[in-house]
């Protein structure tokens, strides 16, 4: 335990000082290519015409890739997992969003990869767009993805991550009061420093060496080649140097059209973003609308919640299932609601696919929870920091999941909240522990959902 | 034509259009300022040109014929480094990295000029820069102090030696 609470040094601190940290752009190798990408420019389209011919004709031009160069073109970040693929490398038939990537080049230079992706005919057909989570689950709303407008492949053949707790039915019958919210959180931009870069290498023996700015390099090297169907000796990662993440790394966003470009032109082809792609085209955390009613007591007991969620995966699913897990299982926040209906959805858009950032799936609902618990002390004309206290995960609570609390520290925390605002607590609420419940706080209503947390 | 960067000469044979970032990084292979945005909005390519901080994407290198430039890599080596990278390690003010090299350059020229530790100047000093990461409190605290004159033993850093932040806490 030495190093808990000492001052160490960053192992990389004075090569980020000085310069010598070697992000991958600053990977220099003789005769790398320029890579440069077609993206759609409509959110939502058919392809009717797509013809290369004119830039792979072009001086200078190396190699040019459409999906029909892509072993196994649609593969899906969950695939891993057992889930059917649903996103193509490259767009095949249809555009499900702007800046969707249709070819890419591999050019002597950015000018001439530019000029040859301006040279590639496309045209297309637009169909009508959805750009909002809400819109896109009116059962009226355009069909947008041939899973239907959500994601419909939890365990069990589920369309949705579903908790049921406790009986929700008594709940609100119960109930003095019925407190609503609606929470929409919006998407917001990873933003590194470092645009999304790859730097891929044929090399003589036939594998492939790829620099990636990859957050997850092992998920990286299954992901390139599964779409390349190669086994995963044949690929060499170098990573672990992030010009800035934040979860907007995790997707294998530039690292595949590398490797095929490379292979296609037996040269080490180099992809740098541009900002303008970083914020057009790069993933961002999700936007969310989220539905509370809780039914709730006069004297401020949460008896029971029902809650549906709508998450905007954006045009593809990549990891959107599982942050709307996690954030199912945290839509209590840091209380014990014993009687719980829950719904989920995972729901399709035309904006750019959406991914992990920070919390995934958690910082949404810990902004809808703690909004709503203020607004149920107003309406109960309550102290907002006693309603917390009151409703406080204690040890031997049970979480939506069924996890029973060991360490929750929701008492601690408010109190000390409470002491740093200068704000008085009445003399039970500052004498609270997070101990199991008892006595005043021990209602009938929370006995049954208490687990042993010495069996956890 | 010619340009001075760190101390050493060289001839440039790209063509005067071309930005200096693009001179330092593509031809010259001095890879420390960094293409965050080739728009001037982020600060990351910033290098001295005859002494002032300034943005190298937008500099088209014919403009700047015979100029003495200093990138990160002409502040100090490892082992060597300057109080300003001293002061950025001690404090923990570079996290990914990439910001970096333009943050030390603006923080150079600030001390260059006589900055003080006063933070409303820093953060004038340092604006335009954008630190994904750190939420720029540490890269403050980092300026401020080599403004100060500190002086700080990275040997003892490294060994873990220096005194514990929450020394004594039961926890």
């Amino acid at each position: 335990m030495k190093a808990v609470g000492a001052r160490l040094p960053r192992y990389d601190g004075v090569a980020h000082v000085t310069g010598r940290t070697v992000f991958v752009d600053d990977v220099r190798l003789p005769g790398t290519l320029v890579v440069k990408a077609l993206r759609s420019p409509a959110h939502h389209a058919s392809i009717t015409r797509l013809d290369v011919r004119p830039a792979e004709e072009m001086k200078g031009v190396h190699a040019v890739i459409t999906h029909k160069d892509v072993p196994l073109n649609v593969y899906g970040h969950l695939s891993a997992l057992g889930i059917p693929g649903d996103e193509p490398l490259l767009a095949e038939e249809d555009v499900r969003y702007k800046g969707q990537p249709i070819a890419a080049v591999a050019a002597e230079d950015e000018d001439t990869a530019l000029a040859a992706v301006e040279a590639i005919e496309l045209e297309l057909e637009e169909r009508p767009a959805l750009l909002d989570v809400r819109k896109a689950f009116d059962p009226d709303a355009p069909r947008i993805h041939h899973w239907g407008n959500w994601y419909p492949h939890f365990e069990g053949g589920l369309d949705r991550r579903q908790i049921r707790k406790g009986d929700i039915d008594w709940a609100f019958a119960k109930a003095d009061v019925i407190v609503q919210g609606v929470y929409r959180p919006a998407a917001v931009e990873h933003c590194p420093l470092e645009t999304q870069t790859c730097l891929a290498v044929p090399e003589p023996s036939g594998r492939l060496v790829i620099y990636s700015c990859t957050q997850a390099l092992y998920f990286s090297m299954g992901v390139v080649a599964a779409h390349l169907q190669w086994p995963l000796n044949k690929l060499k990662f170098v990573g672990g140097t992030v010009g800035g993440g934040f979860g907007g790394k995790v997707d294998t966003a530039s690292d595949t059209v590398c490797a095929l470009l490379a292979l296609k032109s037996g040269r080490p082809v180099k992809w740098r973003w541009t900002r303008e792609e970083e914020f057009l085209c790069s993933s961002t955390r999700a936007p969310w609308h989220m539905e509370i009613a809780d039914a709730v007591t006069s004297d401020g007991w949460i008896l029971g919640r029902k809650m549906i969620t709508l998450h905007d995966s954006g045009a593809y699913a990549r990891f959107s299932p599982y942050g709307v897990t996690k954030h199912s299982f945290h839509h209590t926040g840091a209380y014990t609601i014993p009687n719980l209906h829950f719904d989920g959805y995972v729901v399709f858009t035309n904006r750019a696919p959406t991914t992990a950032m920070r919390g995934f799936g958690v910082t949404s609902v810990s902004f809808a929870v703690e909004t709503h618990m203020s607004r149920i002390a107003d309406v109960l004309g309550m102290d907002p920091f006693e309603l917390r206290l009151k409703n406080a995960n204690r040890i031997g609570d049970t979480s939506p999941n069924g996890i029973v609390y060991t360490d929750p520290s929701t008492v601690p925390v408010v109190q000390a909240i409470a002491q740093a605002v200068g704000h008085e607590l009445k003399a039970e609420y500052r004498q609270m522990t997070r101990e199991m419940r008892s006595g005043e706080w021990l209602p009938e209503h929370l006995v049954a959902q208490l687990g042993n947390p010495e069996e956890h | 034509m010619k340009l001075t960067v760190n101390g050493r000469s060289y001839d440039v044979e790209s063509g005067p259009l071309t930005t200096l970032l693009d001179v330092l990084r593509e031809e010259l292979e001095i890879t420390g300022p960094k293409a965050g945005c080739e728009q001037g909005g982020c600060g990351a390519c910033t290098v001295l040109v005859d002494g002032e901080p300034r943005r190298s994407c937008l500099i088209p290198v014919g403009a700047i014929e015979g100029a003495s430039i200093t990138t990160v890599e002409g502040l100090g080596e490892p082992g060597r480094l300057a109080p300003i990278q001293q002061a950025f390690v001690h404090y923990y003010a570079s996290q990914c990295g990439f910001c970096t090299p333009g943050m030390l350059i603006a923080a150079q020229a600030y001390l260059d000029r006589g900055g003080t530790d006063d933070r409303e100047a820093i953060i004038e000093a340092l604006g335009g820069h954008v630190c994904r990461c750190t939420g720029y409190v540490k890269i403050i605290e980092a300026v401020a102090a080599a403004a100060r004159g500190e002086s700080f033993d990275l040997a003892r850093t490294a060994e873990g030696k220096y005194t514990t932040l929450v020394a004594g806490d039961g926890r």
